[in-house]
């Protein structure tokens, strides 16, 4: 098999853009499945690498579009020592009607193959799976802020990556434990990273084109800084883990007349709801917490760090300890998934798409979903063939409407904010 | 940063139904978030006199206020400082700081924006009454105060 050398089209063009002495310059590869796939970059890599690390250099062409090879490969070999591993050699040169080409080849102890080359990243190609459906071009000037990039909110943003959603900012204070590993988008060799810049690449790696900014702040101790990244965003996704950090976003959702999506799931991940803000159109986030349609719907706690913020101090550590259950990633999927496809919903609003029938659908503003017959749901009849009464693994519309009493968007307000 | 406008119309709100309910608390340092507090004393069925400080959060209505009984110096039945238990789960208290005690009102679990403070001097009132029960009888505070549901 010819091996096959992806580079980076910018990176190329940076190359030639180079002026002055014809010289090499030093990059890296990383090789795959025995060699013989290659990613190779002539500067610092956009996201984090995978593969096997392997030495590469690249040299541009000279006016005439000439290269020696014979003693370019003299020179390859007098300044690298490869310890056994291939060195990939890239030529970048300007094609036909001035476009940039690159030519890769593969210096080993055996001696000098060529390989194909692909441009990364092609962005028709990278969407061309979503046409007619989403309107991708509209969709790369979108800005999204999620918050809580844990097994709800890291799904969410890797879905917006891959519909082509363009800007996004990813804000969360927590790193990534093993414990957090199987219902999470990032896999162990992230351990111990920030969750924001985990997903960062991870998002990266499905949309090169996408302007990723993060935060690693906890909402509640930021509350000014999160407020102006809400501000400049067409879009909040709340995918964290605690009321207070939701009460918060609510009120900065409302401030700057910006829609916001929940997300949650309930204990075990038994099932979970989603809810849309739309600012002073319907309810907030303070007026169904408060309607009583999630009494009895206690919130998931996944983790020690969430648990010791809600219970108060003198709860024993036995208590904590049993009170922290986890669903399954599969049972997280669901009300990721709803997250995401309200959030296209909102994102393609004003614009001819495929999401418009889903629009005209979402009427609604809170959903319900349950995944199995136990805690909130544990009187549910079976599923049996009956679609007429509720069931596990459909999603349920409730009518909540907003409270004039409301203390956060109902009438003691003089005036709503002009935003 | 000040507060900002939705945060003054909720802080005046709070004051004028404090002003109904609990006329003896006043707002003091409320210029900057996180420094605001509103103090007064609240009396008991038996007369006692209790000065009462609110913390107001500087994400104000958004998460649970510190509430301390900044006098008298409490003590239990047997003469202990309840200082001196810290957190405590029968006495309702949290961990006490700058020598006063905090009392556990409302946990974060059961918070929502909606709660007035007024509803929370409300339970600290009813909090002076089960402490004044336990320095007659000896029973902890709980016995009077069951606790919500974590």
């Amino acid at each position: 098999m010819t091996p096959l050398v992806y580079v980076l089209e910018e990176q190329v063009r940076d190359l030639l853009s180079q002026t002055g002495d014809i010289r090499l310059v030093d990059g890296v590869a990383y090789g795959f499945d025995d060699w013989t796939v290659f990613h190779a970059y002539t500067g610092k890599p956009v996201s984090t690498p995978s593969g096997h690390i392997c030495p590469c250099v690249a040299i541009r062409s000279d006016a005439a579009g000439f290269v020696d090879e014979e003693s370019l490969m003299v020179q390859v070999r007098r300044r690298l020592d490869p310890d056994g591993l291939p060195i990939v050699v890239l030529i970048a040169g300007t094609g036909v009607g001035g476009s940039p080409s690159c030519r890769a080849l593969i210096l080993t102890d055996e001696g000098v193959a060529g390989a194909d080359t692909r441009y990364v990243p092609r962005r028709s190609e990278l969407f061309s799976r979503n046409t007619g459906l989403l309107e991708t071009s509209a969709l790369a000037e979108k800005k999204v802020v999620i918050v809580g990039l844990g097994s709800g909110g890291s799904p969410v943003a890797l879905e917006l990556a891959r519909a082509g959603v363009g800007k996004f900012t990813l804000i969360d204070f927590d790193r990534l434990e093993l414990g957090n590993i199987s219902r999470h988008v990032c896999g162990v060799n992230d351990l111990g990273r920030y969750k924001t810049l985990a997903v960062r690449d991870q998002v990266l790696q499905k949309n090169p084109f996408a302007e990723v900014s993060t935060m690693e702040a906890n909402v509640n101790q930021s509350l000014n800084q999160v407020e102006d990244v809400v501000a400049a965003s067409d879009l909040l996704i709340v995918a964290s883990d605690n009321d207070q950090s939701r009460f918060n976003l609510n009120q900065m959702s409302l401030n700057n007349n910006k829609v916001a999506l929940y997300g949650r799931a309930i204990t075990r991940a038994a099932g979970g709801d989603v809810l849309r803000v739309r600012p002073w159109k319907g309810p907030c986030y303070n007026c169904v917490f408060s309607s009583g349609l999630i009494d009895g719907r206690e919130e998931e706690l996944s983790q020690k760090r969430q648990a010791l913020a809600v219970l108060p101090a003198y709860v024993e550590e036995d208590k904590i300890n049993a009170m922290i259950q986890v669903g399954l990633s599969s049972d997280i999927a669901p009300i990721a998934n709803m997250l995401t496809k309200m959030a296209l919903v909102e994102l393609s609003r004003g614009i001819e798409t495929g999401m418009s029938t889903v629009d005209e659908d979402l009427v609604s503003d809170f959903y319900v979903w349950a995944n199995r017959r136990e805690e909130a749901y544990a009187n549910w009849p079976r599923m049996g063939f009956k679609w007429t009464h509720p069931s596990i693994l459909r999603w349920y519309a409730a009518r909540v409407d907003r409270d004039p009493d409301c203390l956060v968007c109902g009438g003691h307000l003089e005036a709503e904010p002009a935003t | 940063m000040g507060w900002s406008s939705q945060q003054s119309v909720r802080l005046h709100l709070e004051m004028e139904i404090l002003s109904r309910y609990f006329p003896t608390f006043f707002l003091k340092d409320s210029i900057i978030p996180g420094h605001a507090v509103i103090e007064g004393s609240l009396r008991s069925n038996a007369g006692s006199e209790y000065v009462v400080r609110l913390h107001v959060p500087a994400d104000l209505p958004n998460s649970v206020p510190i509430v301390e009984v900044v006098s008298p110096a409490l003590r239990d039945r047997f003469g202990h400082s309840l200082i001196d238990l810290g957190t405590s789960y029968p006495m309702h208290l949290l961990k006490p700081e700058n020598g006063v005690v905090r009392i556990c009102h409302y946990s974060a679990s059961h918070w929502s924006p909606n709660i007035t403070f007024s509803k929370v001097l409300l339970k600290i009132r009813a909090w002076i009454e089960a402490y004044e029960g336990h320095l007659d009888s000896g029973y902890a505070i709980d016995h009077y105060l069951p606790h919500m549901e974590a």
